[in-house]
């Protein structure tokens, strides 16, 4: 039970809960980590340039994205902080999405770090 | 997974996702899709209700926030177009929100959404959930059937049998083909009744239903018109062939007996048929049941147990 709590705290994503949210299926769940990488960059991109402009319903719009993808797959630090994003939005707090901001690519950079092991060792 | 397809009266249940987020519409139609339903994955509020237009959808997983049209008035375009479409349907809605979006569910559900899932959603809630949409469904077809059949022989009814002909008659004027139509009268069948008591008179009915069945071709249509008189509709069928198809069914009541509960009955029936080649114009449903019935007429003049086709 600690050594779960710890994993959901140090490690980007808690992977009982995201293989339990699709029945288990691993490679499954490699497909989808991968497309989740690829739509981050695409979003993360779009996401700069709106903050850039100060345009608070894209940011709010791709916030609330990430918070759907990340949620699905249990990443759970990504999670809380597209959350944050699309709150920045919402109350037009510029400070807000930046601060987020540059945490959602700290964090989505330990994703990508967490990945060659996490394929090595437990999809696999 | 169940690979195995879910089907409802013989077709795979079709299962409309509309998802603009990349990760859940890949968890959903892998999921759903292993499931045994047949998928359409639509990733904005647009291409969706399109889908939903082209395709025969039954089930629909919509996403709230969504592009061009949110999940919620796609909701409501869904349940209009049920109620209005002429060939009523029954579209089963789920509506995908975020947990802080709970607090709207009423609006979802005003909108005509049948239920909900919070996402991020569990594998095992959303098969549970779509199980109960298909049993919905089912009733609903259930009930959609009913509404459309006799009670006695389980043939269209008449309301249906009006519906169907609307249907072929357009199809037919579309694909410049033949159109048929046979009317049949049970001969004497108040003499039946009046001798044998009504419970004969049905079990007659059902037994000329039931050999009717094996003379007519998969996409023919019987219909029960009213009293003794079925309906039976033809498609591409010219009048050679409705000819051909008439004395089948004759021969399938007169050349042997109906046993019912009080004895072996000869039974005999007259048929008046017409096809559509005959018309030079445009014609409606009433042209053919009329038609039909002069035809029916002319076959009883003739010393019943004859078939008559209009020409």
């Amino acid at each position: 039970m600690s050594e779960l709590k710890d994993l959901n705290v140090t490690q980007p994503i808690d992977l009982p809960s995201a293989l339990e949210r699709i029945g288990g299926d691993e490679s499954l769940l490699q497909e989808l980590i991968n497309i989740y990488i690829e739509d981050f960059l695409e979003k993360n991109h779009l996401l700069r340039k709106a903050i850039e402009h100060r345009d608070f319903t894209t940011i709010r719009e791709i916030g609330h994205s990430l918070k759907g993808s990340s949620g699905n797959l249990s990443l759970i630090h990504l999670h809380e902080t597209s959350y944050q994003i699309e709150v920045a939005g919402k109350e037009e707090d510029i400070e807000r999405a930046r601060y987020h901001f540059q945490l959602l690519n700290q964090q989505f950079m330990k994703l990508k770090d967490f990945f060659p092991s996490l394929s090595h060792q437990t999809l696999e | 997974m169940n690979k195995q397809k879910l089907t409802n009266k013989g077709d795979t249940i079709k299962v409309l996702i509309a998802e603009d987020n990349v990760v859940s519409a890949t968890i959903l139609q892998k999921s759903i899709g292993g499931w045994g339903y047949d998928v359409v994955v639509a990733r904005d509020g647009e291409k969706a209700w399109k889908a939903y237009k082209d395709k025969n959808v039954r089930l629909a997983v919509l996403d709230w926030m969504m592009p061009k049209i949110n999940g919620l008035d796609l909701c409501k375009k869904i349940r209009e177009n049920d109620h209005n479409a002429e060939n009523k349907q029954y579209t089963y809605v789920i509506l995908l929100t975020a947990k802080d979006q709970q607090k709207d569910l009423i609006k979802g559900f005003s909108a005509g959404a049948d239920d909900y899932i919070t996402k991020p959603f569990n594998h095992h809630e959303l098969k549970a959930r779509l199980k109960t949409g298909k049993r919905i469904i089912d009733l609903q077809r259930q009930l959609e059937e009913q509404a459309d059949r006799d009670g006695l022989t389980g043939l269209w009814n008449r309301k249906r049998m009006f519906k169907l002909l609307e249907k072929e008659i357009n199809r037919a004027q579309r694909e410049k083909q033949p159109l048929a139509t046979i009317m049949i009268d049970v001969d004497n069948f108040k003499r039946i009744n009046d001798t044998y008591g009504h419970h004969c008179g049905d079990a007659v009915l059902l037994e000329v239903s039931s050999r009717f069945q094996k003379c007519v071709r998969n996409y023919d249509e019987i219909c029960r018109y009213g009293g003794d008189e079925l309906f039976v509709i033809l498609p591409n069928c010219t009048m050679a062939m409705t000819q051909r198809i008439a004395e089948r069914l004759r021969q399938s009541i007169s050349e042997k007996k109906i046993h019912t509960d009080l004895d072996a009955l000869d039974v005999t029936i007259s048929l008046g048929g017409v096809s559509s080649e005959i018309f030079f114009s445009k014609f409606l449903p009433e042209t053919l049941v009329i038609a039909s019935d002069e035809a029916l007429l002319k076959a009883k003049s003739k010393g019943r147990n004859c078939a008559f086709i209009k020409n």
